[in-house]
């Protein structure tokens, strides 16, 4: 049985809480235990003082094969395997079914009434790169100027963010970290959330270019403090939308010709920018395309065929008024607003809710990502839940956070479902990740039985501790 | 430019300079000597052959006006122009009575450099004082304007600040200013916008603006009273401070002189006329052009009521994208904001129209034709602007018609000026004339035969018609087809006829260009023709023209079926949904949130919009409305004590220390977050002021009773709560004390004390009566309030050091604090909360947006809980308010079981701010407020299915569905009509198409 600090709390709502309830309370919750089941977990002799304090401990890589058992595997790719088995060795899925061999020296773990999912995947976080939303310099994610092809996000992951342990708390364990700002923002990296460093961490460094797209309804727009000059420099006079795209596609053309040049041994010195265009120029990486509105999309979409890059539509918030064609011309969409107001006053209430089920239900690719930032992409299961509520089919919601997010930005490979050969990154929950009703007991990443402490938990058990303290004093 | 066009295509604007002088009526009354010779024109006039409009409905064809000396003398068809009267034949022209604009903007009121002198009132926004009459000056360029629109008296406004000093009624003629003056300083203006050149930071949002006049209307009457101890102590002791603008104000407060409200917007209506009421005002109202939404408000009022025709121009629908970007709320302003007047005429509602608020005053006459050609009639038009606005000013007896005695002010048109392209010709003000326009000098308009005897000339038919100001038509070349002509202009002064036309059909590659010069019928010109030749050409009119003088102003829009609504936007609703008498829910899980607990297979069963059991087998009475609520889940509605949706301002922050403003106070009904919340389940929120200050203002209850009024959103006998802001946000403003957590704990402490000092002099004076009495000032009123526990604290804050130090200073002060809000640590500070008393107001998980929110965890609610403490959750966000029941969800994953779950928004966040009296839970005798679900409420799959408020049901998806149709048909109708109406640059709803057939804009 594993451990959580999740005891439910129950007392009738209409009486008001005595200090003989608080104490009983106080009692039934689960800090000592929940001490104890990582101590085991972790399965270090650490004094207990260390783990009392500790907010999430890095577990090393898998070195024995585990066999989970007797729960339904929501394989996501191969349907629902009821009271299965899955076997995770070195890292990787190795065996899943019904009645598979246990390997010699397996550790066996029955989770019967379980439920098995693969680990979310979130298309677009920047967890790692932020971590307190006003205070700038905790803040690495939006570069200086227009066009930065080259960062790329890994090289600034903190392993030790906060957010990545209350990320993986919501079951969510992949996340693509994203720069942002101007119009080419630099290279999405595919981070695992394990691992002592951001080098351990990193499935994928140079995972996908983004790119955001001029807006045709803002006013035109002036370079930021990153323009010419750079902060305080002089100004250079607003740019028109077409202007804007303009420079966008003068960049790629240049990008081109440096790779080609490159190619033929042509150039005289490096470009930083350019060199870090070229993966996304010949297809090899997505390009990741930030648009709203339907012109935005439309021109987006234009564009992208153009230089035959293998695009992916990022917000979408207009993307119902372009299904058609993003169906036609196969272009997946990454929904990053479910959860949220409409824009419109006249658009339906649940605007946002539904957008996944329409554009679904006409036929366009989508993932969810994890809404506003880094800060909550701990989210996400709740941005693809909603979507249920108001008409995606469940299982469709899933794959929106599973295996389409693996898909669009080229990890499938790695993750995003439960198969042979995959990554044993997976939950054991007691029903849907997507829905609060249920919990997520146990994650692995990578076959590791990851600590599931996190500082809010760390928080939880240190201010239990203070209430019991006090609810001595009172009761002495 | 459309409008100054119509006036100044007719004709030439002349200088203002008087044609004949009426001056001589005056001199008796005048001081000055004159200097040189002296003017004695005769002032002895006859306009004779007109038709006079002699007032709104009463008119006089082929008739005679004699002035005599700025009277008029006589007026009738039958009179005949005396022997020695100036005759003015004015045959084809009328005659109306010169108009009243009864809020002008004279401009006459800058600032001064270096801000007002002399002891006027510590508020440099309150200009009481100000008297437009011994501050008259000349700004002639805005006089003539005005006058040439037809205007010859005004009440001139001043504008600056909020109170903005007194208003007075001119003339507008070209006199010197002692001879100007009608009534001088009639009246108080009265504004809710600020005027940044005055300076001061308080109030800089609409509830400090309405605090702030509240407080003067008090120290306005506080000051005679002062003034009067004073004189009753025979001077025995020192007088009270002087302040001019409350000495001023003392006429307003006792009733005696009116006060006049520039309002905005139907908020600010409301807002108006609910403190007109309070300190028994006579009130006026500048309207804002929005009255046709509350048209049933106003019905049966008889306040004085000045609109605009400030009409919009159609929102951008020039593509699809920009279409979607139009809301229904804009499109349905640009479509009913010019039948505005006769919404109000129809009403019977008594108006008057005023040029102010027009961003230039050209758009004046073909706006107000606009407005009669959308339903209001030329006589009410007319009405508005002579005899309505004459009586209340007090002038009717001189001013407001053309009848023997009266003034001599006339309008004299070439047409029907309400309902023609017509223009004004000349402005008489006081039997002075003043030329506004001349008469073309040619009417170049019909059919001509033009014919040239050389080479490449042009022989064939012209044809010119339209409106004069706006000349179309076309040629045909013998033997071709008519060429439409692209531009035909006119030179009045010199009779040159300019016209333009592609030369493609007569075989030639670019324009031809042709100047005329007509006599009569007859036209010698010549051709400018793309090959560089010039051939000349003479022509004969034919044909006269046939047709209206001007073009006839006809509604230009579509009709369009737009039903009223409240409020006039997107989801606005017809009429409140009624409240059947007996509902019952059956079958249902019901969450009763009360000792019942969670029900399975439950009745709730609602009489008058009140619970009156929840159980099994529950009957309904016949005629009960009976909801299957069979697999459905029942909670009562949710609540969300902390949103800043629905108010005109958030904030505050001109002082520290503002307990004095009312959220209360600037509530709107246009909230579309209102209806979103209701969708999502929320039937009750805390409106709240900002976290600016260490105290802020007082918050208000509202119930989302969506399509009443504000002041129907407030709930009956809710608790009085104040905010207070604790930690970053309060000590932000670098120039303001307080800048540290210490220096919020100090100014707090320090108004305590002043508050109790303050009670402590009034106690004194009740007892002595001696001395000047004090003054009530509602800032220290509503302190009093806190410390005494009638105003409960729910304070802003993260940090658990910063709330405890306030728990504990309020426990100096022997009260406590009602609510912390956000608490992003109160779990640190759980078992002292709980040993206080005190409830929390917590996110379910938000966290580490900003520093002092870093160490939040979504285990917040569950400690406070363990420790016993009465834990809601709380929004602070618009849209999130209108999901909180997902909110209340995400408790579940830190292990708080479900009932206990949704009690953070249902009944313990109602007793958090001690309304759970009447809401929060399904028990008898509390407030039919109920949500329908079709699951778990606390399921991420779960949506609301209906909201009900006091038993009416203010949400269904099923009344949704049909909502959003009727929004689909009314949005695609409007759109059309502005797409029918010219593209992206439609004017008002109803005028001409903007730059059609000119050569520029």
């Amino acid at each position: 049985m594993i451990m959580t600090p999740n005891q439910p709390l129950t007392m009738n709502p209409s009486e008001s809480m005595t200090s003989r309830q608080t104490t009983r309370l106080a009692r039934t919750s689960s800090v000592r235990v929940v001490a104890l089941a990582l101590a085991a977990s972790v399965g270090t002799l650490l004094a207990p003082d260390a783990i009392e304090a500790q907010v999430r401990m890095t577990v090393a890589p898998q070195e024995l094969p585990v066999v989970l058992r007797g729960a339904t595997i929501h394989t996501v790719t191969n349907g629902v395997i009821e009271n299965g088995m899955i076997v995770m060795d070195r890292g990787k899925i190795t065996a899943i079914g019904t009645n598979v061999e246990i390997p010699r020296g397996a550790k066996v773990v029955d989770v019967s009434g379980k439920h098995i999912y693969p680990g979310l995947i979130d298309a677009y976080s920047t967890v790692g790169i932020t971590e307190i939303g006003s205070v700038d310099v905790s803040n690495d994610i939006n570069e200086i100027g227009d066009f930065n092809p080259n960062v790329r996000a890994e090289v600034a992951v903190n392993a030790e963010s906060r957010h990545i342990g209350t990320t993986r708390s919501a079951g969510v364990l992949v996340a693509f970290s994203t720069p942002g700002g101007g119009v080419i923002s630099g290279l999405s990296s595919a981070m695992s959330l394990e691992g002592w460093t951001w080098e351990e961490m990193s499935m994928k460094g140079a995972a996908a270019m983004n790119v955001n797209w001029p807006d045709p309804i803002a006013r035109p727009r002036r370079f930021g403090p990153g323009g010419p000059g750079g902060r305080g420099g002089p100004q250079a006079p607003p740019k028109t939308y077409a202007e804007q795209v303009q420079e966008l596609k003068d960049f790629f053309a240049e990008a081109r010709a440096y790779r080609d040049a490159a190619a033929a041994g042509q150039t005289q010195s490096t470009d930083s920018r350019y060199a870090a265009m070229i993966p996304a120029l010949n297809g090899d990486i997505p390009v990741v395309v930030a648009a709203e509105g339907a012109a935005q999309i439309n021109d987006a979409i234009t564009w992208g065929k153009e230089e035959k890059l293998r695009l992916v539509i990022r917000g979408g918030r207009d993307a119902i008024h372009v299904a058609d064609r993003l169906k036609a011309e196969n272009i997946p969409v990454i929904l990053t607003s479910t959860m949220a107001a409409p824009n419109r006053d006249h658009e339906g209430y649940d605007g946002a809710y539904g957008s996944a089920a329409l554009l679904h239900k006409a036929g366009v690719k989508i993932a969810i990502s994890g809404g506003t930032g880094g800060l909550y992409s701990y989210r996400l299961p709740w941005e693809a839940g909603v979507a249920v509520a108001f008409g995606l089919p469940e299982e469709e919601a899933l794959k929106a956070v599973t295996i389409n997010a693996a898909q669009f930005m080229g990890i499938d490979d790695k993750v995003g479902s439960l198969e042979v050969g995959k990554e044993a990154t997976l939950l054991i929950t007691t029903g849907t990740p997507l829905d609060m009703t249920s919990n997520i007991e146990q994650s692995y990443i990578q076959g590791r039985e990851i600590d599931m402490n996190d500082i809010q938990k760390h928080f939880f058990k240190k201010y239990m501790e203070k209430i019991k303290q006090q609810a001595k004093k009172i009761a002495s | 430019m459309r409008a100054l066009r119509s006036f100044l295509g007719l004709g030439v604007l002349l200088a203002s300079v008087p044609l004949s002088s009426g001056l001589q009526a005056q001199q008796s009354s005048r001081t000055e000597p004159v200097a040189g010779l002296r003017d004695n024109s005769s002032g002895f006039h006859a306009l004779t052959g007109a038709r006079v409009v002699t007032a709104p409905g009463q008119v006089l064809e082929n008739a005679t006006i004699v002035v005599r000396n700025g009277l008029i003398t006589a007026v009738g068809a039958n009179v005949s122009a005396p022997a020695g009267a100036r005759v003015w034949d004015l045959k084809g022209q009328t005659v109306y009575p010169g108009f009243i604009d009864a809020h002008a903007d004279l401009g006459m009121d800058a600032v001064p450099q270096g801000g007002d002198v002399g002891p006027t009132h510590w508020n440099p926004q309150v200009r009481a004082w100000f008297s437009t009459t011994s501050n008259l000056k000349d700004d002639s360029t805005r006089r003539v304007a005005l006058r040439s629109l037809g205007f010859g008296t005004v009440l001139a406004v001043p504008k600056q600040g909020i109170f903005r000093g007194k208003a007075s009624v001119l003339n507008l003629s070209d006199v010197g200013v002692r001879e100007r003056v009608l009534r001088p300083d009639l009246l108080q203006s009265v504004g809710f916008q600020r005027s940044f050149a005055l300076g001061g930071m308080y109030p800089n949002s609409a509830m400090g603006t309405v605090a702030l006049m509240k407080q003067t209307f008090m120290d306005a009457e506080w000051y005679i009273r002062a003034q009067a101890a004073y004189e009753a102590s025979g001077r025995s002791i020192l007088p009270p401070e002087t302040s001019e603008a409350l000495a001023a104000l003392a006429v307003n407060v006792q009733g005696r002189q009116p006060i006049l409200f520039q309002t905005d917007s139907e908020e600010e209506y409301l807002r108006a006329h609910k403190l007109a009421t309070e300190y028994k005002l006579t009130p006026w109202f500048r309207g804002s052009g929005q009255e046709y939404r509350l048209v049933d408000v106003l019905k049966g009022r008889t306040h004085p009521l000045i609109v605009p025709i400030n009409f919009p121009d159609a929102p951008d629908v020039s593509s699809p994208e920009a279409a979607l970007n139009a809301s229904l709320g804009q499109l349905r302003h640009w479509y009913l904001a010019p039948t505005n007047p006769a919404a109000l005429a129809n009403a019977g509602v008594p108006f008057a129209i005023t040029s102010d608020g027009l961003s230039t005053l050209t758009q004046f006459l073909p706006n107000l034709r606009l407005a009669v050609s959308r339903g209001l009639t030329a006589d009410k038009a007319l009405a508005a602007l002579t005899t309505v606005p004459a009586t209340w000013l007090g002038i009717e007896r001189t001013h407001g018609t053309i009848a023997v005695g009266k003034v001599a002010n006339l309008v004299v048109t070439d047409g029907n000026l309400f309902t023609e392209e017509s223009s004004v010709r000349d402005v008489w003000v006081q039997g002075t004339r003043y030329g506004v326009t001349r008469p073309p000098q040619i009417d170049p308009r019909g059919t001509w035969r033009i014919a040239s005897q050389e080479q490449g000339g042009i022989n064939g038919t012209l044809v010119l018609e339209g409106p004069l100001n706006r000349i179309r038509g076309s040629i045909e070349p013998d033997n071709r087809r008519a060429i439409p002509l692209t531009a035909a202009r006119v030179v009045a002064e010199t009779g040159r006829l300019e016209i333009t036309f592609p030369g493609e059909q007569l075989g030639l590659e670019g324009a031809v260009l042709i100047a005329g010069s007509v006599q009569g019928d007859e036209v010698f010109g010549w051709t400018s023709l793309p090959n560089g030749s010039d051939p000349s050409f003479r022509g004969t009119r034919t044909e006269a023209f046939e047709g209206a003088a001007r073009g006839t102003i006809a509604m230009k829009v579509p009709q369009i079926d737009l039903p009223w609504v409240r409020p006039m936007m997107e989801y606005g609703r017809a009429s409140l949904p009624e409240q059947p008498a007996v509902v019952l829910v059956r079958n249902a899980t019901v969450w009763s949130q009360g000792p019942q607990g969670r029900m399975e297979n439950a009745d709730l069963l609602v009489r008058a919009g009140k619970v009156v059991q929840v159980g099994t087998g529950l009957n309904a009475p016949s005629g009960a409305v009976v909801i299957d609520g069979t697999g459905k889940h029942v909670t009562p509605g949710l609540i969300d004590p902390h949103t800043h949706a629905g108010v005109s301002a958030v904030n505050e922050s001109g002082f520290a220390i503002v307990p004095e403003v009312q959220m209360g106070d600037v509530l709107t009904h246009n909230n579309i977050w209102m209806y979103r919340q209701l969708a999502g389940g929320l039937t009750t929120q805390m409106v709240k002021h900002g976290s600016a200050n260490p105290i802020g203002g007082e918050n208000v209850f509202v119930k989302n009773r969506w399509g009443s009024l504000p002041d129907d959103f407030k709930i009956e006998g809710a608790p009085r709560t104040v905010k207070f802001a604790l930690g970053e946000n309060p000590k932000r403003s670098p120039t303001r004390y307080p800048n540290t957590r210490m220096g919020v704990q100090e100014i707090i402490r320090d108004h305590f004390l002043a508050a109790r000092d303050y009670e402590k002099a009034w106690k004194a004076w009740e007892t002595n009566k001696t001395g000047i009495p004090p003054r009530k000032d509602l800032r220290m009123e509503a302190i009093l309030d806190i410390l005494n526990q009638k105003l409960l604290i729910s304070s802003h804050g993260y940090r658990a050091d910063e709330f405890l130090a306030l728990v504990r200073l309020a426990e100096e002060f022997g009260f406590k604090v009602q609510t912390l809000q956000h608490g992003v640590e109160a779990y640190k500070i759980a078992t002292e909360l709980k040993n206080s008393g005190i409830a929390a107001v917590v996110w379910s998980d938000w966290g580490a947006f900003k520093l002092e929110s870093y160490d939040a965890t979504s285990y917040n609610a569950r400690l406070l809980m363990e420790a016993g403490v009465v834990t809601s959750l709380h929004s602070d966000d618009a849209e999130i308010s209108t999901r909180m029941n997902w909110e209340a969800g995400k408790l579940l994953r830190s292990g708080v079981e479900e009932v206990m779950a949704l009690s953070t928004v249902t009944n313990q966040a109602a007793k958090a701010v001690a309304i759970d009296s009447k809401i929060g839970s399904l028990e008898a005798g509390k407030d039919a407020d109920f949500v329908i679900w079709n699951g778990n409420p606390l399921s991420q799959f779960t949506k609301a299915e209906q909201t009900w408020v006091d038993g009416r049901r203010y949400f269904s998806l099923d009344e949704d569905a049909k909502l959003r149709e009727e929004i689909t048909r009314q949005r695609a109708q409007i759109i059309q009509a502005i797409l029918a109406a010219g593209g992206p640059e439609t004017p008002a709803a109803g005028a001409p198409a903007r730059g059609r057939g000119q050569e520029n804009k």
